[in-house]
């Protein structure tokens, strides 16, 4: 690939209804809104609000951004990038969902005894003293 | 001329066919997804792995309003970039074209955009300073939550012996020990005149009563409720509610303190990101009638990062915002 260095600014891409898409991006910041007062059942609406959010992200970055006018130099750069985000998103699955390891902690400790409403015991105290509270044994 | 002198005089250059900065800047976003990406992966872990995260708009004093306006500004702010955007390149094509005058109008309209860009940005940290402030006030802060009403207690034990220390050192200046200055006041006591009387005699009063707590508290025998009870009780006599009124008790919060570090984490980094953005459009707005084709590359690659920082908040919101009091 060849090109000129110190060439001019160029815009090169064809008119874009910019305020359109503005509206589109407000609609779905709306709908998000809305999403939250509308009552679903939680895995739907975690679908449904970053649906909504994938599509914002999409409008931004296709048209703001304009990578739907740019050459195929933007797979080049971005590929990588969006292969190594997503793999260590994946990376993490299994903290959520392959509960591997007993969860025992003072918190949940704590929740286990809320019943009770006791005060937390001197043995708890001393298995933990002076912590702040969120570090798990 | 010949052909040769002018390929000597054009010198091509290998790569992409965009400018090295507009490279740069797309090299460097891709740094950004990954930090980013780290960020809002690990909220993500640690808030489905633990059991009992606070979610309650009313715990965490999320406020759904402030998301919602902050996303709408940023993305008005995102619609200002872009049209200054496509103003400079039809200044620059107006330049190129000879036709000063409509160039000039164009940059000028580019100028005001950004300046409006730079108001939306202001707007958003004022709104997440509102946030913020919110949650300063209600304690929800990292390491400054207690998670079980045994930290509880101790915290208000803390803060009740902080405040005390602080009145000791009003009400007796000077450069002693705090021993030393509260012998001093309880001596003070019986010949003082009034209006000073009272007040020591308050204080002495409220230190009888904090002794007994902490005693009590190290002996681990006051319950949360018991903790209330007696703080409240205190503050219900007017002559020593005034002493107390930066002594509260805060109500434990499973994993309050995880939550608040992600929250501020997450908030506080793109805040950072908000904040470098309005310098970068400081930079042209400080141009102000010198804006001219040669900034068209500078402002295209700031509206290239500011549209990133709106796609990192396109996220926050529902995760943040939305997804938590609704699950």
């Amino acid at each position: 690939m060849v090109h000129h260095p110190g060439e001019e600014h160029v815009d090169s891409h064809p008119q874009v209804g910019y305020f359109s898409i503005f509206l589109a991006l407000c609609g779905c910041t709306a709908l998000s809104v809305a999403l939250d007062i509308v009552h679903f059942t939680p895995r739907l609406l975690v679908f449904l609000v970053l649906a909504v959010a994938v599509a914002k992200a999409l409008f931004v970055m296709v048209y703001f951004m304009h990578l739907k006018f740019e050459g195929q130099w933007k797979f080049v750069i971005l590929t990588p990038t969006t292969i190594l985000a997503m793999g260590l998103i994946i990376a993490l699955v299994p903290d959520l969902s392959m509960h591997y390891y007993t969860p025992d902690s003072p918190q949940i400790r704590t929740a286990q005894t809320a019943g009770l409403n006791l005060p937390a015991s001197p043995a708890e105290e001393q298995a933990a003293p002076g912590k702040s509270g969120h570090s798990a044994d | 001329m010949s052909h040769s002198s002018q390929t000597a005089a054009a010198p091509v250059k290998m790569g992409l066919p965009i400018s090295n900065g507009k490279l740069a800047l797309w090299l460097f976003l891709g740094t950004e997804i990954m930090f980013f990406t780290a960020l809002i992966g690990t909220y993500i872990v640690l808030y489905f792995g633990s059991p009992g995260w606070p979610s309650d708009p009313e715990v965490t004093h999320i406020k759904i309003w402030a998301g919602g306006l902050n996303t709408f500004v940023l993305l008005t702010s995102s619609y200002f970039v872009v049209v200054a955007h496509e103003s400079m390149a039809m200044g620059a094509k107006a330049q190129s074209g000879q036709d000063d005058d409509r160039a000039r109008v164009m940059y000028r309209r580019a100028w005001n955009y950004l300046a409006l860009t730079f108001l939306c940005a202001s707007v958003f940290l004022g709104i997440k300073a509102v946030e913020y402030y919110g949650k300063f006030e209600h304690g929800i802060l990292p390491g400054r939550i207690p998670e079980t009403d045994l930290q509880a207690v101790r915290m208000l034990r803390e803060d009740w012996n902080r405040s005390l220390d602080a009145d000791l050192n009003r009400l007796v200046p000077g450069t002693d020990a705090l021993h030393v200055k509260q012998a001093s006041l309880l001596n003070e006591v019986d010949t003082a005149q009034e209006p000073r009387k009272s007040e020591l005699k308050n204080w002495a009063e409220l230190n009888l009563a904090f002794s007994k707590y902490r005693e009590d508290v190290s002996a681990n025998k006051v319950s949360l409720a018991q903790a209330e009870h007696r703080l409240q009780e205190l503050q219900g006599k007017p002559e020593l509610a005034p002493l107390l009124q930066n002594v509260h008790l805060r109500h434990p919060i499973t994993y309050g303190n995880l939550f608040a570090s992600t929250y501020f984490l997450m908030t506080g980094f793109h805040a950072i990101h908000v904040i470098v953005g309005m310098i970068l459009f400081a930079i042209v707005l400080l141009q102000g009638r010198r804006l001219e084709q040669r900034w068209a590359n500078f402002v295209e690659n700031s509206g290239l990062y500011w549209h990133f920082v709106d796609l990192v908040w396109i996220f926050l919101f529902p995760l943040l915002y939305i997804i938590p009091g609704n699950i």
